[in-house]
């Protein structure tokens, strides 16, 4: 039975819940759709890095497509449109197995995600009809227009202009760093109505779109980025999403699941690295041992496994609560534009803080995997050097994570002000007596240094407990809990510090078996499961 | 046409297992499990099979805890029709599965029986033959290459002297090998249909008994390290010094 229960953005911070989803909630055959996102990966994808990153002709859609047939580009959308109609947390758990290598996940995770999600939130039964069916086949791929030139973080500055001119929207703007522009034959585009921001489909045979070249970029080299140009564009009436004016929520929304869904697609390709560098410190011998049984290189192999067990505990259980309030929202007397609305706003905190905390758990691991390969990292005959250029820009885009720190406590405040959050910490732990303390003693109008460490908080209070309630029902994570409790405890402690500009003592690290944990990453083959 | 398709569920293949600390057996807190490859690959042949003939049945059984339906769907997802599971908590060896198998067949009446050359838990080999025996049925085993003709069925087996080709009469038991076809991706649609495909729970039909007991299960000892030898000559010295002549 869902209940009103399912409502509960930000309850994390002013409550306990006796439990919470995990990975390994997912049944059996949901772990066989999972087995086989992760077997597509390493036969069709791994293999073919080196052709997919320098974009040969035809590879890439041609990989669309065949993820396609298999139902990958369409799992979250609904049966009536092509998709499976599975729950979004399944979605992600497989997207992060189908995100390995980071150009093709950012094809897929757009052309099944963000370019979706618009129209099957907020368009109307014959946008849908006629254009999902599309995407979730794979035989196109679709992409998502928002950032422009002069507008990126404040992406509602935006210059681009739409008018009704002769029985047509014209419009006319440049937008830049759209993913998949090369392939895409689908668009969603935002735009302004006189002053006020509208989301439209776009098709790229519509007359005056144009694609302009490849981005030249340090990383991704195999996903497509390039500027979309509209030059007095014609699109027909009918291809306004939901109506003129609403342009904001749809992108927002969009974003709100996007950050989520992106959390995922970080930690697929930290968990290739984590793989990749627990085979390599067994293997590489120096000074006659492994480099395994060095402490210095278990503190890293253990280090991410506790941060990968974190992110993986909040993302999953994120998902798990967005699930019940679309399924909740679905039960109320709103219509169903609203409903969606209503659902994919709730937990919009606890999305960022999972991607905040994925990006930055991601770029961690990729770096500790190079270091861990010394010299051959750092050359492209190992895959590592792709996995940590490629991982460089998840902290940079759906927001960056600048952005989302602004945007996390300014939103958490904003509920506790509707009466939907509490600011009384539950102070189950040392992270959020903290972060209560500190939301209490912020005082008025705090710079960004200090909005930017009581996110942090807000993100530390999330993860810890997530991984707290994992490891409860789990106690095989009881050592990666109590490595990544010791860490966050430290960071927290530098947040608080920054708030208050007072000094805190922080508890006494709990002891953790390095080398424990960095054979049972050996053993695992990557992050504990 | 009727296809029965055994099914063994076994620890993952690519895990490293390791004894309980009593010996009593196999450690399997969190390890994985899946279908028998050489029986996924049995699967993967009927659903060709019946991708070349509509009118074929394929049926997959398997025998074990109420576990084993994890497997059984998976089996459904790759194409198979239906699927029984005979549940049955107690010990078991190859000849009692061969037993039980048997009075399936003389129920279900199938045509062809497809079956792994071997499960890769415990390597025994012999459940294949054992129900041809059971049943008086022709036999194939080690099959690369199956192609059905009428009444017959083509079998082109691999042998250690070679590949040898069997005709043999329906109906037959054949037993796959790895080379016989490569396991397909099965489509996220084929996993949810599988959710509505009939999977009959079922109890014993057979009450014989096992004519092997498993008693103790130890790891195979630590071999010990190697020499290095710097030349052939001191390698040929060494070899004789271990009674190789050459
Ligand atoms: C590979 C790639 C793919 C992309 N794909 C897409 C896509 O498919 N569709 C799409 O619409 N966009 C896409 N983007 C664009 C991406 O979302 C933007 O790059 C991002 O939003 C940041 O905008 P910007 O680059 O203009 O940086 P800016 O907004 O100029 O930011 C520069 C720096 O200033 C910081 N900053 C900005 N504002 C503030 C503030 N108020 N307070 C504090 N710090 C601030 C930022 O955090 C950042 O560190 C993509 C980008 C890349 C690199």
């Amino acid at each position: 039975m869902v209940t009103e229960n399912a409502l509960r953005g930000c309850s994390f911070f002013s409550s306990t819940p006796e439990t919470a989803f995990a990975p390994e909630d997912f049944i059996a055959d949901e772990l066989l759709m999972i087995q086989m996102a992760e077997k597509f990966s390493r036969e069709e994808i791994l293999p073919q890095v080196e052709a997919i990153d320098q974009q040969e002709p035809g590879l890439m859609p041609a990989l669309i497509a065949k993820a396609g047939e298999l139902g990958f580009c369409g799992i979250d959308t609904p049966e009536a449109y092509g998709g499976l109609g599975l729950s979004k947390n399944l979605a992600a758990r497989i997207l992060e197995f189908l995100s390995l290598n980071g150009s093709f996940s950012v094809t897929i995770g757009i052309t099944s995600g963000i370019s979706q999600v618009g129209v099957s939130l907020f368009g109307n039964e014959a946008q849908k009809k006629k254009y999902l069916p599309l995407l979730t086949s794979g035989e196109q791929i679709g992409a998502y227009c928002l950032s422009e030139p002069n507008s990126g973080s404040d992406a509602l500055s935006m210059s681009s202009r739409a008018e009704q001119k002769d029985g047509k929207w014209v419009i006319n703007g440049t937008k830049m760093w759209i993913s998949n522009a090369q392939w895409a034959t689908q668009f969603i585009v935002l735009a302004k109505v006189e002053d006020k921001v509208t989301a439209f489909i776009v098709e790229r045979d519509f007359p005056g779109v144009s694609i302009a070249r490849e981005e030249h970029k340090m990383g991704l080299k195999g996903s497509s980025t390039a500027r979309v140009v509209l030059e007095n564009a014609e699109v027909p009436l009918e291809n306004v999403i939901w109506e003129p004016g609403k342009g904001h929520y749809i992108a927002f929304n969009a974003l709100n699941l996007g950050r989520f869904k992106l959390a995922s697609m970080s930690i697929g390709p930290a968990r290739e690295a984590l793989r990749c560098a627990a085979a390599y410190a067994s293997d590489r011998k120096q000074f006659g041992k492994s480099l395994v049984e060095f402490e210095l290189i278990q503190k890293k192999l253990a280090e991410s496994a506790a941060r990968f067990f974190a992110a993986e505990s909040m993302i999953y259980r994120t998902g798990a609560l967005i699930d019940t309030a679309f399924d909740y929202c679905k039960t109320l007397d709103l219509p169903e534009i609203d409903a969606n609305r209503k659902a994919a706003e709730e937990y919009a905190i606890e999305c960022s803080a999972c991607k905040v905390f994925a990006t930055e758990a991601e770029g961690f691991i990729v770096d500790e995997a190079i270091q861990t390969y010394g010299g051959y990292g750092f050359t492209e005959e190992f895959p590592v050097a792709r996995l940590y250029r490629d991982a460089r820009v998840s902290r940079i885009y759906e927001g960056t994570n600048e952005i989302n720190r602004i945007f996390l406590a300014d939103r958490f405040l904003k509920r506790v002000k509707e009466g939907k959050a509490s600011v009384v910490a539950s102070g189950d732990s040392f992270v959020s007596e903290l972060a209560g303390a500190a939301f209490a003693k912020v005082g008025d109008a705090p710079g960004q240094a200090k909005v930017g460490a009581l996110s942090d908080l807000l993100m530390l209070s999330y993860a810890e407990q997530s991984a707290r309630l994992r490891a409860a029902r789990f106690p095989r994570y009881g050592a990666v809990y109590d490595l990544f409790l010791n860490w966050a405890n430290v960071q927290a402690g530098q947040a608080y510090q920054q708030v208050t500009g007072e000094g805190v003592t922080i508890p006494a690290p709990r002891s953790a078996n390095l080398g424990e944990i960095a054979q049972a990453v050996v053993r695992a083959k990557g992050p504990l499961d | 046409m009727r296809i029965l398709l055994p099914i063994k569920r076994v620890i993952d293949p690519y895990a490293k297992v390791k004894p309980l600390g009593d010996g009593s057996g196999i450690d399997t807190g969190n390890v994985k499990f899946d279908v028998n490859p050489f029986d996924e690959i049995a699967v993967e042949e009927a659903v060709r099979m019946k991708e070349k003939d509509p009118s074929i049945e394929t049926i997959a059984i398997s025998i074990g805890g109420a576990e084993c339906e994890d497997q059984l769907r998976k089996c459904l997802a790759m194409g198979a029709d239906k699927a029984i599971l005979v549940e049955s908590t107690r010990e078991h060896d190859p000849s009692t599965i061969a037993h039980e198998l048997k009075a399936w067949v003389e129920e279900l009446k199938p045509d062809l029986i497809l079956m792994g050359k071997q499960s890769t838990d415990g390597e025994s080999n012999q459940v294949g033959q054992m129900l041809a025996a059971l049943l008086g049925w022709p036999q194939a085993t080690y099959a690369s290459k199956i192609t059905i003709e009428g009444g017959n069925i083509e079998v082109v087996r691999e042998t250690d002297s070679g590949e040898e080709t069997l005709t043999l009469p329906l109906p037959a038991v054949v037993t796959t090998d790895l080379r016989l076809n490569e396991p397909r991706y099965i489509a996220l649609p084929g996993i949810i249909r599988a959710r509505n495909k009939p999977l009959e729970k079922a109890t014993e039909k057979s009450n014989k008994e096992p004519n092997i007991r498993y008693t103790k299960f130890q790891s195979p000892p630590a071999r010990p390290a190697g020499r290095k030898v710097a030349n052939v000559t001191e390698l040929l010295a060494a070899l004789s010094e271990r009674g190789v002549s050459l």
